[in-house]
């Protein structure tokens, strides 16, 4: 039996086929590629995702987030994705026409990558992502090149749309880039992104998100960073939008030496839920992985978030850290941390904590008491809050943004 | 102006001022000395506002206004400043951040221009050089790893930099030794003026010392139940609050 089979075996009594619908049902109207790999990829694709059907809570990485039952309420067509590229554009450029011409090395990673073997037997949304391989572009950044100039890329969501967008990306030995993705639309729909990242020797990627998508919109975004040696990763994601999205990011640190830091800021209202699933695998030796979040929960929303650190037998020497820090505004808002370390090596340095708690009554009436008004003096408290991780964003141009975008979340708050 | 009558408040239903009665004219300055438990630092939190104090009676007005239907933002703008006898620490909130915002947020209420960053930096240099305040204590977060002597020259640096006409100084000379509270003492003092009153809670003589008061009172289980001169806080230091300490629980 494969890898996949076994998965079957294991996890089919949770798995739910029927859902796979949600995610195929205009699957037939695809055009074909021109290139036959693509089509080949495709199909297994979908018989993959037809067997398993979309992740439900029945599975482990799933438990808090119910995407079937949200997609089951929407009422999408499949469209074409709505990619912008700017900025830094030499290196970047969209996918061909008909899938022709494609790059080997690329081709290789799209053929080849699902992230940890899939031993969760929950991959299905990159598998569903795989079945509709068209949209998409491929950052190819040479050896030696450092720009300080960003790419930025702007996916944009359409009313009743399901699209999904690729992103392969490549930085070559000693290179240097950042990337600032900006998510946003309008409307109901369902973005399904992948993003596939491979760091060589010594390169240096700066990855930033806004994830400012429709209040209606629900987005999955699976980002599988590969880490030779001495590279290094820095991801900052906020999130201000969508009423459902799942941000599930796996690190596989595969070279001695390497860096990363996975951070975010998650700032939900209304009934937003907001899921990051993070898993960190340290395969070599003396590496470095922070993962640092900050969930800031009003009114009915939920924050979920799931960070694991997984330390190989061979990679002795790992300096791993995890902290996922929450503050409940309201009530009736939810948060759901789970941190995890899994630890096979003998000599590695490893932390994680996980902090759920309100605004400090005794600071706000300090505040206050300086003649400061309530909503404030709570917005300066938030405001410390997420900056515990805002300021550590090496870009000093996405921490300024980083502050706007805050700064206007917590005016519109009633 | 101030004129607090039969004041009584409680906490989780208990009892703790049990109609209060205290006048204090412009520029004086009032001492309220007594044991622990008399309900000394009550008066305080209930005169600033804060949550979970209930006031069940009486009324504590400032310059005729009723502070105590008032927010304790209102009240600050109101012009009355509580230096806390626990300053608190606020992580993440620079000095520089809150002096501006609390200023400006009380130079609006009172409906006068806010400063821009470079008015308020010169503001805050004279003052913290007035203070021995260092300019390195104005980049840290409000209070966070400052000393206890800091946190009390921090708590008179607000107070002049926010101008009020009532300052209720909660137990100051709390965790200071003699040379803190001399400076803590000469920043309060610089700041007495014809249009300011003091009212200086303290449970020792020591503070009175530095900060000389207009009258003494002596608050006794909820209520004033002695009043004079400087002159009754050296009598208190020699004979103790035994006298007043009756009925209260042990």
């Amino acid at each position: 039996m494969n890898a996949q089979e076994n998965n079957l075996a294991k996890f089919k009594p949770r798995y739910r086929a029927e859902t796979a619908d949600l995610a195929l049902s205009e699957w037939e109207r695809l055009v074909p590629a021109s290139a036959e790999w693509v089509n080949a990829l495709r199909r297994r694709a979908q018989m993959s995702v037809q067997e398993t059907g979309l992740p439900t809570p029945k599975l482990e990485r799933w438990k808090y987030t119910n995407l079937p039952a949200k997609l089951k309420k929407m009422d999408l067509v499949y469209k074409d994705a709505d990619i912008t590229l700017s900025g830094m554009t030499d290196y970047a450029y969209s996918f061909p026409k008909g899938m022709l011409h494609f790059p080997q090395w690329a081709q290789d990673r799209v053929e080849e990558d699902v992230p940890s073997h899939d031993k969760y037997g929950d991959m299905m949304l990159w598998q569903a992502a795989n079945a509709y391989l068209k949209d998409g572009f491929i950052l190819d950044i040479p050896a030696g090149v450092k720009s300080s100039k960003p790419l930025n890329v702007t996916m944009a969501g359409h009313a009743g749309a399901y699209f999904v967008p690729r992103q392969v990306i490549r930085v070559g030995e000693g290179a240097e880039f950042t990337l600032i993705e900006y998510q946003n639309g309008s409307g109901a729909y369902w973005g399904n992104i992948v993003t596939q990242i491979e760091l060589h020797k010594g390169a240096k990627l700066n990855h930033y998100r806004f994830q400012e998508n429709s209040e209606n919109g629900v987005v999955t975004q699976n980002t599988h960073i590969v880490m030779k040696e001495e590279a290094s990763y820095e991801s900052f994601t906020l999130t201000t939008g969508a009423e459902l999205s799942r941000h599930q990011i796996h690190v596989d640190m595969k070279g001695q030496r390497g860096e990363c830091h996975i951070n975010g800021v998650n700032m939900l209202d209304g009934s937003k839920l907001s899921d990051t699933t993070i898993t960190i695998d340290h395969c070599a030796s003396n590496c470095v992985s922070n993962q640092n979040y900050r969930n800031v929960v009003d009114d009915k929303a939920t924050a979920v978030f799931q960070g694991k650190v997984h330390v190989h037998q061979i990679a002795q020497k790992t300096d791993g850290y995890q902290m996922a820090k929450s503050l409940l505004l309201s009530g009736q808002a939810t948060v759901n941390t789970k941190p995890e370390l899994e630890i096979y090596a003998d000599d590695v340095k490893c932390s994680h904590g996980a902090t759920t708690g309100r605004l400090d009554e005794e600071a706000l009436f300090y505040l206050r008491a300086r003649g400061i008004p309530e909503k404030q003096a709570r917005n300066l408290l938030i405001q410390a809050f997420v900056n515990e991780v805002i300021e550590n964003i090496s870009s000093d141009e996405v921490r300024e943004q980083s502050e706007l975008v805050v700064g206007r979340w917590l005016m519109e708050q009633a | 102006m101030i004129e607090i009558k039969n004041l009584k408040a409680e906490i989780d239903g208990k009892e703790i001022l049990k109609g209060l009665n205290l006048s204090i004219g412009n520029g004086e300055v009032h001492a309220i000395m007594g044991p622990n438990g008399a309900g000394k630092s009550t008066l305080s939190y209930v005169l600033a506002g804060r949550d979970g104090y209930e006031v069940t009676g009486g009324s504590a007005r400032l310059d005729g206004q009723d502070i105590l239907e008032m927010e304790p933002d209102e009240r600050a703008a109101a012009g009355l400043f509580l230096a806390f006898q626990y300053p608190v620490e606020i992580p993440g909130v620079q000095m520089t951040t809150f002096l501006k915002t609390a200023l400006n947020a009380v130079r609006k209420a009172r409906g006068e221009e806010e400063l821009d960053a470079i008015g308020l930096l010169k503001l805050m240099k004279t003052k913290c050089k007035e203070l021995g305040i260092s300019d390195e204590m104005m980049k840290r977060a409000v209070n966070v790893g400052f000393s206890g002597g800091e946190k009390k020259r921090n708590e008179v640096l607000q107070m002049a930099m926010l101008e009020p006409k009532f300052a209720v100084l909660d137990e100051t000379d709390s965790g200071l030794d003699i040379d803190a509270l001399r400076i803590v003492a000469d920043g309060v003092n610089a700041l007495r003026a014809q249009n300011r009153s003091f009212l200086v809670i303290t449970h020792y003589q020591r503070l009175l010392d530095y900060i000389k008061p207009d009258h003494v009172h002596v608050l006794a289980d909820g209520k004033i139940v002695k009043s004079g001169g400087p002159e009754l806080a050296l009598e208190l230091e020699k004979k103790g609050y035994g006298e007043f300490a009756k009925g209260q629980a042990a």
